[in-house]
């Protein structure tokens, strides 16, 4: 029975979360705050590598030269801080939001290949953002609007899809989510070939992963809005830990499951359309920095968490600095270069899950 | 005593003032968008942000002001060697401020808003046009030129154009026939032109009357409505040269029904001479008319692929 089989592997995560749980407080707060500070040190590093590359000039020196004395360059500087700067500060949030997504989803449908994009929400959120650049909306925050709407249509229909007699079918999750994905994209192929609106014209790039249209105003309000989202889900992080041994033995620890798996959804779903809405589809993001962390780390979400949330966002800088590197003229979506590291990698879970 | 401090300060006022002159040489143009825009009296770092637009500026002979263009800017072949700064759907933003613009032209049906916006945001000028007809296209030649100052060259290079346009309207009207015409853009798939575009509107100038009807800028077909459709004229506009043409026209060969076919009437026209709305357009239309009316026009004294 498939189903067995994914329980056969999240058994091995129950007994490890239950050890965790059981660590005291002060000990969990010290680990947390290692890796934490770790990983913002590692996010800081592959951020400063992320605004000395780009297609003008890849000079470190000069890079870190032009910030410490903007006079002497002006050019470089106004491109290292008004076009690099605000495009890594977008990768990061984006990486973040999906890594975290990814961790969320994982752990609710308590299935280790569901992600924000395998699961069809991206897709959701793509065809509301879509819909609102039509009506002519501002990409914040009427097309974060209509991506939110499209993405919880998504939800629902996966939900819907993928509960049958025993809650959340492993199998039957991920094969509404490819349906509903593969509707998805058909829906955006169809809306882009009936409309005549040039503003239309770019969006298969758009699509694909683009993190060149945002200005610094626009990506710190971007973050502003995410930020409580962040708060808020690292949280309740212990009751991700719950939830991913079940629901059963959440109710008994006295979560109040459905409210609290609700608004951990919604809120993820949330993130997530918001960061299509600028950015367009980033697959499998939140496949591979969750399944990265978790080996490094742990099942524990109260570590999870943070790890994926600064992770995710080394991740996504780390990929977007391939796609403006790897062609030797122009850039490629860095959609291209998740997509390339991510499938493969699901394909390798998928396969290590059966087995 | 307050004559000279009245003296001295005229003479500091006109100090200030004439430095603020040189410094904001600027002028307040409307670009054929209709925006308002202020642009430096004597641009002198121009960047192109679309091929046409580079065509114009070197037909112009303003090529010495041009610090970029798009990555496809493949004519005149001194425009290959500019500095790129992506192509004109995908603009690479770093670039085109790393080349220290003092203008950019770019095109309003194209060019991403969204990169468009932040360019402007950063300060640099963004002039806009968008010829959608022949006649938008002289006009746009007319702005462009009057932009940059160009003078006479403007004039000259606009009444050419309009000599042109007028020789062909003539040549087109001794003939009564008016041969139907599929126009197909590249070579798969049978992708071609509805009337509102630039090479749909050749065809109907150049005296053929285009098989494509309706709205869509840029239907696509398949072989069997083609074989409906039985065009007795059928141009092909890709830059694919020669040896892909020979294929595609044996590959149609089987299809005597089709009236091009069977009189052979396939013609290859390079697609840059069609789609761009650059002087070079008058060109694409003496080759359309060559190809629709041979009797008016030979298709040999042209050079149209």
């Amino acid at each position: 029975m498939p189903d067995g089989s994914y329980s056969s592997r999240t058994a091995g995560y129950e007994v490890l979360e239950l050890s965790v749980t059981t660590f005291n407080t002060h000990v969990m707060i010290k680990r947390i705050s290692i890796i934490s500070t770790i990983l913002s040190v590692v996010l800081l590093l592959t951020m400063i590598l992320g605004v000395s590359v780009g297609s003008s000039d890849r000079d470190l020196l000069r890079v870190v030269n032009a910030i410490i004395h903007p006079e002497l360059d002006p050019v470089l500087s106004a491109i290292i801080l008004k076009i690099r700067f605000p495009r890594v500060l977008l990768a990061v949030i984006a990486g973040s939001v999906l890594s975290l997504g990814g961790v969320v989803f994982q752990s609710i449908l308590r299935n280790p290949l569901a992600e924000p994009y395998i699961l069809g929400i991206s897709g959701g959120a793509a065809i509301g953002a879509i819909i609102g650049i039509i009506m002519g909306l501002s990409r914040f925050p009427g097309v974060g609007f209509t991506a939110f709407a499209g993405s919880i249509l998504s939800l629902v229909l996966i939900l819907y899809l993928s509960t049958g007699h025993s809650l959340f079918q492993k199998d039957r999750l991920l094969l509404s989510g490819v349906m509903v994905n593969a509707f998805c994209s058909a829906v955006i192929m169809f809306l882009v070939s009936i409309t005549r609106d040039a503003r239309l014209h770019n969006i298969i790039f758009w699509l694909m992963g683009d993190f060149s249209a945002i200005n610094t105003l626009q990506a710190s309000i971007l973050l502003l809005v995410l930020i409580p989202c962040f708060i808020v889900i690292f949280m309740l992080s212990h009751t991700l830990n719950l939830l991913s041994m079940g629901k059963e033995s959440a109710q008994s620890s006295g979560v109040r499951t459905r409210m609290i798996i609700v608004i951990q959804l919604v809120l993820s779903s949330f993130m997530v359309s918001l960061v299509v809405g600028y950015c367009g589809l980033l697959g499998f993001v939140g496949l591979v920095v969750p399944h990265l962390m978790r080996t490094r780390l742990g099942p524990d979400h109260r570590v999870l968490v943070p790890a994926c949330i600064l992770g995710g966002g080394a991740y996504m800088v780390f990929c977007d600095i391939l796609a403006r590197t790897l062609p030797e003229q122009g850039e490629m979506p860095t959609g291209v270069v998740t997509a390339l590291i991510g499938a493969p990698l699901f394909i390798y879970f998928l396969k290590r899950s059966d087995s | 005593m307050r004559i000279k401090y009245i003296l001295a300060a005229l003479i500091l006022g006109m100090i200030v003032f004439s430095s603020v002159q040189t410094v904001s040489a600027e002028k307040l143009v409307i670009d054929p968008v209709g925006r308002r825009v202020q642009v430096p009296d004597r641009p002198a770092r121009i960047i192109a942000l679309a091929a046409n637009i580079t065509e114009i500026i070197f037909a112009l002979e303003q090529q010495h002001r041009l610090v970029g263009a798009t990555r496809y800017s493949n004519y005149p072949a001194e425009a290959q060697r500019l500095p790129k700064v992506g192509t004109y759907v995908r603009l690479d933003l770093e670039r085109i401020v790393a080349l220290r613009p003092d203008l950019c032209i770019g095109v309003k049906d194209g060019n991403p808003i969204v990169i468009v916006r932040r360019i402007m945001e950063l300060g640099i000028p963004f002039f806009a046009i968008d010829p959608l007809n022949i006649d938008d296209v002289v006009e746009t030649v007319q702005a462009i030129g009057d932009l940059l100052d160009a003078g006479e060259k403007t004039t000259t290079l606009v009444n050419q154009m309009q000599n042109r346009i007028h020789r062909i309207r003539n040549l087109v009207s001794t003939s009564k026939s008016r041969p139907s015409v599929f126009l197909q853009i590249g070579v798969s798939p049978l992708v071609s032109v509805g009337s509102n575009t630039l090479a749909g509107e050749l065809i109907t100038l150049a005296g053929g009357r285009n098989v494509v009807e309706g709205n869509n800028r840029y239907p696509v077909f398949s072989k069997e409505q083609i074989i409906g459709l039985a065009p007795e004229v059928f141009i092909i506009t890709t830059m694919a040269r020669e040896k892909v043409f020979d294929n595609i026209r044996q590959e149609w060969q089987e299809w005597q029904q089709i009236p091009a076919v069977r009189h052979q009437r396939m013609y290859l026209v390079n697609s840059d001479l069609t789609d761009r709305a650059s002087p070079r357009l008058l060109e694409g239309l003496e080759c359309l008319t060559a190809a629709i009316h041979p009797e008016l026009l030979d298709m040999k004294s042209l050079n149209c692929q």
